[in-house]
């Protein structure tokens, strides 16, 4: 028998290995680590390392045992997900220059793939830590002051999620005594609070409204490549751990259902087609929640399979519109348009991606998303959920089926020189469109791995007539409001979300610091010096003062580290 | 078997009037705009029809009227639109919205 490897591991050594090589042998070498990582999860499928969990990646922790390695159908279809588009993502970023880029990018797989197999509460939150740092990474490598700031906001959310998940965690293992990460029970009431928390923690990753602005804030800033990675990992590692832990949480399907319809109506207004794109993405993540939240076997089947076909679609889309960056250096409507003759094999990829995420029949959404629409038809209140989910079905197909494609490649041509991008990057696309369209055509291989058996039929008659009608007529109304001229037109603006409060409490609090508290302190430093300069005799030369510091200085660190010692000391023995 | 096909030539369909509206709806107009569009016409005219004689799976009563799936498409991207443009009354700002609350500016 084999021993097993994580395949997160694979890409933390691999990230280290990156400034090693150079050139064209660097080219080679990246694509490496993430073939490693699907052998090593497809052999994990075939079941060639034994029994579950490999027993090597057990570590004792603070009398606990930290478990690397849970596989199950959940954790090995995230898995198997994750380092398959991997090796599509590497493909499309060769051509990062920056190292540091492509190490932080390598390190973000890593630590999702570990949150993905972590079996237990403390393991799950130190590769959720490791996770937001990473991708906190990738974002800064946009390198402007807009993903500086960005950036700074986006740890800030993701600081304050992971303390309030640590706070859930520890409470929990508190009253449980058992770091098992396993469903959660609402059942007693000192298990209330804990709960609550580490559910706060988890939808704050999967960016729920009014607790997802950071998402449409950040993404966009990072690099063309950056942001296709961001896209990926961090919302689905969410919905993976809500799966695991919350199926059947009947708020969640509410949420999920206001998640789905909230930002369709951000998605017109923005002029920045990768903010569009991540409003889509969070419109996406609401029908995967929606189907967690119905719990059923048949709305958890739907719900990981359309994040299995997200990561896809979405994945294709955001490399669509990153070759446009890639080439034109921007992506916003009010300069783009008419590139479909000057990059005609992106603007191809683009309407796969499009017809994927509004699930037009024979594309990956279309086999995916009927799972959960059709489970909401079941529930109480199901009426309306089911008018809500067709909406926002509309609406996605509106902003990421219509507005996406159209702005970007068939607007008005404002005679922009472009040319498709290199090889690789259509490379990259092209095999992601060709697994659209092979899922959406045959999707039983994917319902073969779900966590549950399948007995759904996506294909038949009413269905697919009922979902034509719905998107050609949507689209319709688009060609008949932009001909008339009701169609809002696209502005350079910027829209306010639920991160305004914050942003502009944020802004006064500097203001603050800036203004009042620090003619305060220059006031006060003025009057302690006028005191001290009574004393001026004290100390004699400038040097015999500096040395005085000098050693007060080191007295309290003395003092510190005795301190220090005394409370280990205390800890440890007693 | 019948209904294999048939689905295929709806989906089929259904992608080919989606990428004839791209290119009819595309600004300065195509040299064939207009046959792009009629195309396009008949295929939502298509789906409409097939719709007439499709036996639906009913769980709520309206999802039998006539066409509901059309009309809640057409009217639910009408409404999202006009919603939009009520939201563009207070939600747009300047670019630089945000750096100018800060510190620069006062």
């Amino acid at each position: 028998m084999i021993e097993w490897v994580h395949p997160g591991l694979i890409f933390i050594i691999g990230a280290l290995l990156v400034p090693v090589f150079r050139g064209n042998l660097k080219k080679v070498y990246l694509i490496i680590p993430p073939v490693l990582a699907l052998i090593d999860v497809v052999l994990m499928y075939m079941g060639s390392f034994g029994s579950i969990p490999a027993s090597r990646w057990q570590l004792p922790f603070l009398g606990y045992e930290l478990i690397f390695g849970r596989m199950d159908k959940l954790s090995l279809l995230f898995g198997l997900i994750y380092t398959l588009v991997s090796i599509l993502l590497v493909l499309y970023a060769l051509n990062v220059k920056s190292n540091g880029e492509l190490m932080s990018q390598f390190f973000y797989v890593g630590s999702a793939l570990g949150a993905i197999f972590a079996g237990d509460l403390i393991t799950l939150y130190i590769f959720w830590e490791f996770m937001a740092i990473a991708s906190l990474l990738v974002i800064l490598h946009g390198g402007t002051d807009k993903a500086l700031g960005a950036g700074f906001r986006y740890i800030m959310w993701h600081v304050a999620g992971g303390l309030i998940l640590l706070a859930g965690i520890v409470l929990y293992i508190e009253s449980t005594g058992s770091i098992a990460f396993n469903a959660f029970s609402w059942g007693t009431t000192s298990l209330y609070l804990p709960t609550l928390l580490i559910f706060i923690g988890f939808i704050i990753n999967a960016a729920v409204p009014p607790l997802h602005a950071w998402l449409p804030d950040s993404y966009p800033e990072s690099t063309y490549a950056g942001t296709v990675y961001l896209s990926i990992f961090t919302t689905k590692t969410a919905v993976y751990v809500l799966a695991r832990g919350f199926a059947g949480f009947g708020p969640l399907m509410w949420l999920g259902v206001i998640m789905t319809v909230y930002p369709i109506f951000y998605a017109v207004l923005e002029n920045d087609l990768r903010k569009v794109l991540s409003y889509s993405l969070i419109n996406q993540v609401g029908f995967m929640l929606c189907g967690i939240g119905i719990g059923t076997t048949l709305a958890v089947n739907g719900a990981v399979s359309h994040a299995f076909a997200q990561i896809l679609f979405e994945g294709l889309l955001f490399m669509a519109i990153g070759s446009v960056v890639y080439r034109t250096g921007t992506a916003k409507c009010t300069d783009l348009g008419g590139l479909y003759k000057s990059m005609p094999l992106t603007c191809i990829f683009c309407i796969v991606g499009a017809a994927s995420i509004s699930a037009f029949p024979f594309f990956t959404g279309f086999v995916t998303k009927s799972m959960i629409i059709d489970a909401a038809l079941g529930q109480t209140g199901g009426a309306l959920m089911y008018v809500l989910l067709l909406l926002a079905s509309a609406g996605v197909f509106h902003h990421a089926g219509v507005k996406v494609p159209f702005f970007a490649f068939f607007a008005e041509d404002r005679g922009i020189n472009a040319r498709d991008p290199p090889l690789n990057m259509l490379l990259g696309m092209g095999i992601t469109a060709s697994l659209c369209i092979l899922i959406g055509v045959y999707p039983h291989p994917l319902y073969q791995i779900l966590p549950y058996p399948v007995d759904f039929v996506p294909y038949n008659v009413p269905h697919v007539v009922a979902q034509l009608q719905l998107l050609l007529f949507a689209s319709f109304a688009f060609f008949v409001l932009i001909t008339s001229g009701i169609y809002p037109p696209e502005q350079r603006k910027i829209n306010l979300d639920t991160d305004w409060p914050l942003r502009v409490m944020g802004a006064k609090f500097m203001w603050f610091l800036h203004e009042p508290l620090t003619n305060l302190a220059k006031g006060l430093d003025h009057a302690l010096k006028s005191l001290a300069s009574l004393f001026a005799g004290y100390g004699g030369e400038k040097e015999e003062r500096i040395l005085i510091g000098v050693s007060v200085g080191i007295a309290l660190l003395f003092l510190a580290f005795y301190l220090f010692m005394q409370m280990a000391y205390t800890w440890i023995f007693h | 078997m019948n209904d294999e096909i048939l689905i295929a030539i709806l989906a089929l369909l259904g992608a080919i009037g989606y990428v004839l509206l791209l290119f009819g709806a595309k600004e300065p107009r195509h040299k064939y705009g207009n046959l792009f569009l009629a195309l396009y016409g008949v295929c939502l005219i298509i789906v409409v029809v097939a719709g007439l004689f499709v036996q639906w799976h009913i769980v709520f009563s309206w999802q039998d009227l006539t066409s509901f799936y059309a009309i809640y498409g057409f009217s639910a991207c009408v409404f999202l639109i006009y919603f939009a443009k009520g939201l563009r009354l207070w939600l747009p700002k300047e670019e630089d919205y945000y750096e100018t609350r800060g510190v620069k500016n006062k």
